[in-house]
């Protein structure tokens, strides 16, 4: 295997499949949003601050915009657009964060839901500190974040 | 970890009232369904064939002149579709409008830079290309010669002689002046017992910095010459003023449409000199135009909100603590650029008083450029500015004079029984009961218990501080406020906009002119129709975000200065009842009896007296629509309401500065409990207290999620958020690893709490709120300084207490007392 | 955003990602990304060729020797870290590592990244150098190791040079660890940090003060004898936003004494 300026990438996102070719140096938010056109993932900033883009990767929560898509190569992808099941109901921690006025604008909500999903699929009862420090990775200009504790603690429970 | 304190009856309610419908209760969010599951559409979310990708070239100086742009190696390079420079933005647009008066006036300002940059990260050229990551190579490309010029960057030099001069035809650094005041400043300060002076506080630059950065998706029709602006402008109504006239263009060649928005918080009020060039290479290049903005292209141009300066502040001040009146110089660091200002010069007078009963003020309001990015409104504009400085007023005085905190407020703040309460330059507060918020702040904070946990504090040798805050959160502008700063100026009053439908099917339609960012404006907006047309909120399909073809657009159309509960709910209200009574009226043709023998309820138009006598909704709809042969020839009714709502303004008195600037008065009444570690200057707040009262509360859920966020910004400001320059212009804190926003970690344990005093002045009792923050701001200040108060009374002077600063007034309280003179008779 | 042109290679074995490092000047390996990849967005660094670590197993894992040495694969990452069970062996680890950023990055960033790139505000180089552990670094033709205290040469810039991996970090047995720092809110960005062992010697490491973690070893373990040690080390910290330099360098007394009682606390 020689360096490459591009390649051919298969990369599994909410149960689909997808080959497509492209940049190496592109981030995988972009592959998510620009050529997946799965839009929920947001981008904040561009540090790797703000968590808008975490999707679950593997298994495991990342920022997509920390990784390059073809470090994805074969990868199983988590975004928001596969957290509610397929009969129209939604998730439970959709449905919490709702009941708990936990978003307002919604920019931040589907990495903020991400990162909620990893911590309770890891640690179904996790405390109100965990939850905290769950969510620490995303920040949200909205809420305070109070009521988005509490609607997490609720499907926590 | 929130608790919430509600009194079980509302503090005013009008008699015979009862409460009916679905205002007042928490319905679900009808936003929330779309944004949980990822489909929102925020501008970026669109996409057109052809699409290009824009990045702008940005000035690394804080100030140079141009001597050469050449974008030559950028159009070289393959995929890329054209670049945009100063030259052509001057020969294709005019300056914009300047809301100055001279020397501001004098200013111009282009879409970008023309000759000269005046801030870092102002922008130079743009270059358009077929990929995001294409378009920053090219941009990479293009060759700026600058000839670096000395910068200002401390508002306090800006008038200097020997300081550079940003822009020339302005003469010198000073964007605005003006002298405000009211009573009798004189008298009071000769009938004072005592006047406490305070040299230098400092209010710090900061904004809320939204999640989701500017950004448009621009298109450009050839055979119309119209342009359709996807963009998250918040108040496409003054970027419309702005843009039409520098493009030389009608206003209705320009399209804005918005679905959601990813938080504003007024930052997003000023993009239309992007939105100008982005406009200019959809034509130029016959392809859309994506614009995104990154997250430190946000930090180093747009919306700071203003720094300011209060210098040689007197307060006059009785022995028992009666405050009479103060005077203060207030200097206004506008950045580089007037986008919006120097509105700023003006705003800040709707809450002259602040809470409290002075009737003497004098304020000379002197606002300079430097080279720093523009300041645009935020949350709680310019009037947070004022509200913090009346605050440290009065702690400091209390302090210094050996007076309780609480009681001096307690004794000033204007009263219940005084309302509504005319403050001394005009403006109208229409009801409130500060009073009581405090009591219930220092109920939720845990008021009579803190000797204890001041002593449990200090026994973990830890220094322990209580504060208060205290704002106003004055909502739905008087335009004619402008007029105070420059009389020229054509605008006054206010107003919005909706349209209600009854479509062939009985769809309930509404259309809003606002352009809301989370303060979840389809919700409220669907209980308000369902309470007057006599069906449920899921019967009300309010459409997503904003499109001015709608039709449903007024010259003050957005979502900004806490108006919503107001303007747009009064002109949903309007509409709303406007078609309730055509739907009362087809009623009257086909049941065949006088409209006032009709009502509106569960989905029928029906005989009160005889419900069975009763015609669907779904049936007026198809009757007016599809089914109308053989209505009477005079029958006026189209089912399809459009009303403008315009609030009761008077023109100010330009001469004296005087008159109602604002219709509504929201109040927040915060307290903060800290604990801070005497070797480090660390600190932690530990408990926290929020009250609010906007009058009637429409969804009481939607105003807590108000409230807390507003709170979290108020936090954020007074810890870490700064946006601080050095001596050469470069900004230090331009992502969020320096600009440090809270965490999910950082949040203390919140209760909040609510009284609820209607306005007299609004449709609905309502009144504009969500600008709140200042309180917590002024709580942490206050809280800080009871707590370093054992260690030599440091004086908090600056609205940001970073761990730094505090540790510095730990070490040496005595440089921030030199501040402080009493003069007692 | 949108980072300069890269070529991108992910080798299976070290000897392939060494070879691939000695082929191209402009090659770098990129461990967890989670520094690289922000500065590369910046476009402050551009190297030609991205060497991707994350396949080569033989960087992974973490090895608990009966003489309780751990071994710590260089592409272990925090969350690994905090989660294994060979690291209870030496908590500070598992306890430092958890104050790192977010659970995000702890996902993707790794031990040999956060040492690799040292920057000055990082957790691990003055924990490395309090607790003495050893780097171990492949080159072209040889492996060699180097103690924590030489491998911190400069601001993003280690012993570990061109063309050479560290592959991984050897810890020595020991409980007596304490580590203190003021961030900037929560879990922040640290503004003075100190890592201390009483393991043998006194030792405490001090970070954010300057290029490279500051080893001092005091005289005693009370904090008038930290401090004055410190005192005595005449640092010269920067100054920025976050700080002066005279802050940081009252702080670096206050942090180096909590460090040292808290391993105090533990001996």
């Amino acid at each position: 295997m020689e360096p490459q300026t591009s390649q051919t990438i298969t990369v599994t996102v909410n149960g689909e499949t997808y080959e497509r070719e492209v940049e190496a140096r592109r981030l995988l938010i972009h592959f998510i949003r620009d050529d997946l056109d799965l839009t929920g993932s947001h981008v904040g900033c561009d540090t790797g601050n703000c968590g808008a883009c975490s999707v679950i990767y593997n298994g495991q929560l990342v920022k997509s915009c920390m990784l390059l898509a073809v470090q994805a190569d074969g990868a199983r992808i988590e975004t928001v657009e596969g957290l509610a099941p397929e009969d129209g109901k939604l998730h439970a921690l959709q449905q919490s964060f709702s009941d708990h006025h936990a978003l307002q604008c919604g920019y931040c909500t589907p990495g903020m839901l991400m990162s909620a999903k990893a911590l309770l699929d890891a640690n179904p009862s996790a405390s109100e500190e965990e939850i905290r420090k769950g969510l620490q990775g995303n920040i949200c200009r909205c809420t305070g974040y109070w009521n988005i504790i509490d609607a997490v603690k609720a499907v926590a429970r | 970890m929130t608790e919430t304190l509600s009194p079980a009856q509302p503090l005013v309610v009008e008699e015979g009232e009862e409460q009916r419908g679905f205002a007042g209760t928490n319905v679900p969010r009808k936003e929330d369904k779309r944004l949980v599951q990822g489909q929102g559409v925020y501008f970026d979310d669109v996409k057109r064939h052809g699409m290009g990708y824009a990045h702008f070239v940005r000035s690394p100086y804080a100030h140079a002149n141009i001597t050469s742009i050449d974008v030559s190696k950028a159009e070289a390079l393959e995929g890329v579709y054209g670049t945009l420079i100063g030259e052509e933005v001057a020969a294709l647009t005019d300056p914009f409008f300047q809301l100055a008066t001279p020397p501001g006036a004098h200013i111009k300002d282009y879409a970008l830079a023309v000759g000269k940059v005046r801030h870092v990260g102002e922008p130079v050229a743009i270059v358009v290309a077929a990929t995001r990551e294409l378009a920053r190579d090219a941009a990479d490309l293009v060759e700026v010669d600058y000839e670096p010029l000395g910068a200002v960057t401390d508002a306090r030099r800006a008038l200097d002689p020997e300081t550079p001069v940003l822009h020339e035809e302005a003469g010198s650094n000073l964007s605005w002046e003006g002298v405000y005041e009211w009573g009798d400043v004189e008298g009071a300060f000769a009938e004072a017992d005592h006047v406490v002076k305070i040299s230098e506080l400092h209010f710090d630059r900061f904004n809320s910095t939204p999640l989701e950065c500017d950004g448009a998706v621009v298109e450009y029709n050839r055979g119309t010459g119209q342009w359709t602006i996807h963009t998250n402008n918040q108040f496409p109504g003054f970027a419309a003023i702005m843009m039409g006239p520098a493009m030389r263009t009608g206003l209705d060649k320009l399209r804005f449409v918005t679905q959601d928005i990813g938080g504003g918080f007024g930052n997003k009020i000023t993009s239309h000199p992007q939105l100008v060039a982005c406009c200019l290479l959809a034509r130029k290049l016959h392809r859309p135009i994506n614009w995104t903005e990154w997250r430190t292209e946000f930090h180093l141009t747009m919306s700071h909100g203003n720094e300011r300066w209060f210098l040689d502040t007197e307060v006059a001040v009785k022995a028992d603590g009666t405050l009479l009146g103060f005077r203060t110089k207030a200097l206004d660091d506008a950045g580089a650029f007037l986008r919006y200002e120097p509105l700023g010069g003006v705003i800040w007078a709707q809450v002259t008083p602040g809470c409290y009963r002075w009737r003497n003020v004098r304020l000379d309001f002197t606002q300079v450029v430097t080279n720093k990015a523009p300041c645009s409104p935020n949350r709680g504009y310019s009037r947070m500015q004022h509200l913090w400085f009346t605050e440290r007023m009065i702690d400091i005085v209390a302090h210094e004079l050996g007076l309780d905190p609480v009681e001096v407020r307690k004794k000033n703040y204007v009263k219940a029984e005084e309302m509504p309460y005319t403050t001394p330059n005009g403006c109208v507060y229409d009801s409130g009961d500060y009073a009581r918020m405090l009591d219930v702040a220092l109920e939720l904070i845990g008021y009579e218990g803190l000797a204890e946990r001041r002593a449990d504090a200090e026994s973990r040798g830890k220094l322990f501080g209580f504060g208060i805050g205290s704002t106003l959160d004055s909502g739905t502008n008087n335009f004619g406020q402008s007029r105070l700063i420059n009389p020229e100026l054509q605008f006054s009053g206010n107003n919005e906009v909706a349209t209600v439908k009854l479509d062939i099917f009985g769809e309930i339609v509404v259309t809003l002119g606002t352009t809301p960012q989370g303060q979840s404006h389809e919700t409220t907006a669907a209980i308000v129709v369902a309470d007057i047309l006599g069906v449920t909120p899921d019967d009300v399909n309010v459409r997503a975000g904003h499109d001015t073809y709608w039709n449903s657009h007024a010259g003050f159309s957005g979502t900004y200065a806490s108006q919503f509960a107001v303007t747009g709910l009064g002109a949903v209200k309007g509409a709303a009842e406007k078609l309730a009574g055509e739907i009362k009226k087809l009623g009257s043709v086909i049941l065949g009896c006088p409209e006032s023998e009709l009502e509106l309820a569960d989905g029928f138009v029906r005989m009160k007296a005889n419900a069975e006598a009763a015609l669907p909704l779904m049936a007026c709809g198809a009757i007016i629509n599809a089914n109308n042969a053989g209505l009477p020839e005079d029958l006026d009714v189209t089912l399809n309401a459009r009303y403008v709502y315009r609030p009761p303004f008077e023109l100010p008195d330009v001469e004296r500065k005087y008159g109602n600037l604002t219709l509504t008065y929201a109040a927040q009444v915060h307290a903060a409990l800290v604990e801070v570690d005497p070797e480090t200057g660390v600190y932690e707040i530990v408990q926290y207290a929020a009250i609010d009262d906007c009058g009637k509360r429409i969804h009481p859920q939607i105003v807590e999620g108000q409230v807390m966020g507003a709170t979290a910004h108020a936090l954020g400001a007074a810890t870490h958020e700064t946006f601080t320059y050095d001596a050469e212009g470069n900004l230090l804190t331009p992502n969020f690893y320096d600009y440090h926003v809270p965490h999910a970690m950082d949040m203390p344990p919140l209760k909040t709490g609510y009284i609820e005093s209607p306005s007299p002045f609004t449709a609905l009792g309502t009144k504009g709120m969500g600008e709140g923050g200042g309180a917590g701001i002024h709580a942490v200040c206050a809280a800080l300084q009871d707590a370093l108060a054992p260690r030599g009374r440091p004086v908090v002077y600056d609205s940001c207490n970073p761990y730094h600063r505090v540790w510095e007034l730990l070490q040496d309280p005595e440089a921030s007392r030199r501040r402080v003179e009493v003069i007692s008779k | 955003m949108l980072l300069r042109e890269v070529e991108y290679v992910r080798p299976s074995s070290l000897d392939e990602a060494l070879r691939l490092l000695a082929a191209d000047d402009g090659a770098r390996p990129l461990a967890g990304g989670q520094t690289l990849l922000n500065v590369m967005k910046a476009r402050a660094a551009a190297p030609d060729v991205l060497v991707d670590l994350n396949a080569i197993e033989e960087l992974k894992g973490i090895d608990l020797a009966p003489n309780g040495t751990l071994t710590i694969g260089a592409m272990t990452t925090y969350t690994e870290l905090l989660e294994a069970a060979e690291t209870k062996a030496r908590p500070i680890l598992g306890e430092v590592a958890a104050t790192i950023a977010d659970v995000q990055v702890r996902n993707r960033g790794t031990i040999g990244g956060n040492v690799c790139s040292n920057d000055p505000t990082n957790h691990l180089p003055p924990l490395m150098v309090a607790l003495g552990a050893e780097m171990v670094i492949a080159g072209a033709d040889a492996e060699r190791t180097v103690k924590a205290e030489d491998f911190f040469l400069g601001v993003y810039l280690t012993a570990a040079g061109p063309g050479e991996v560290l592959t991984k970090i050897r810890i020595p047995a020991g409980r007596s660890d304490g580590f203190a720092a003021v961030t900037i809110g929560a879990d922040g960005t640290c503004i003075v940090n100190a890592a201390a062992s009483l393991n043998g010697e006194a030792r405490v490491a001090i970070g954010c003060v300057a290029a490279v973690p500051v080893l001092i070893r005091p005289g005693g373990r009370d904090a008038d004898a930290v401090r004055d040690a410190v005192r005595g080390a005449d640092l010269d910290p920067p100054s920025d936003v976050h700080a002066s330099g005279e802050y940081r360098r009252h702080l670096a007394e206050v942090v180096a004494a909590r460090a040292i009682e808290q391993a105090s606390a533990r001996s």
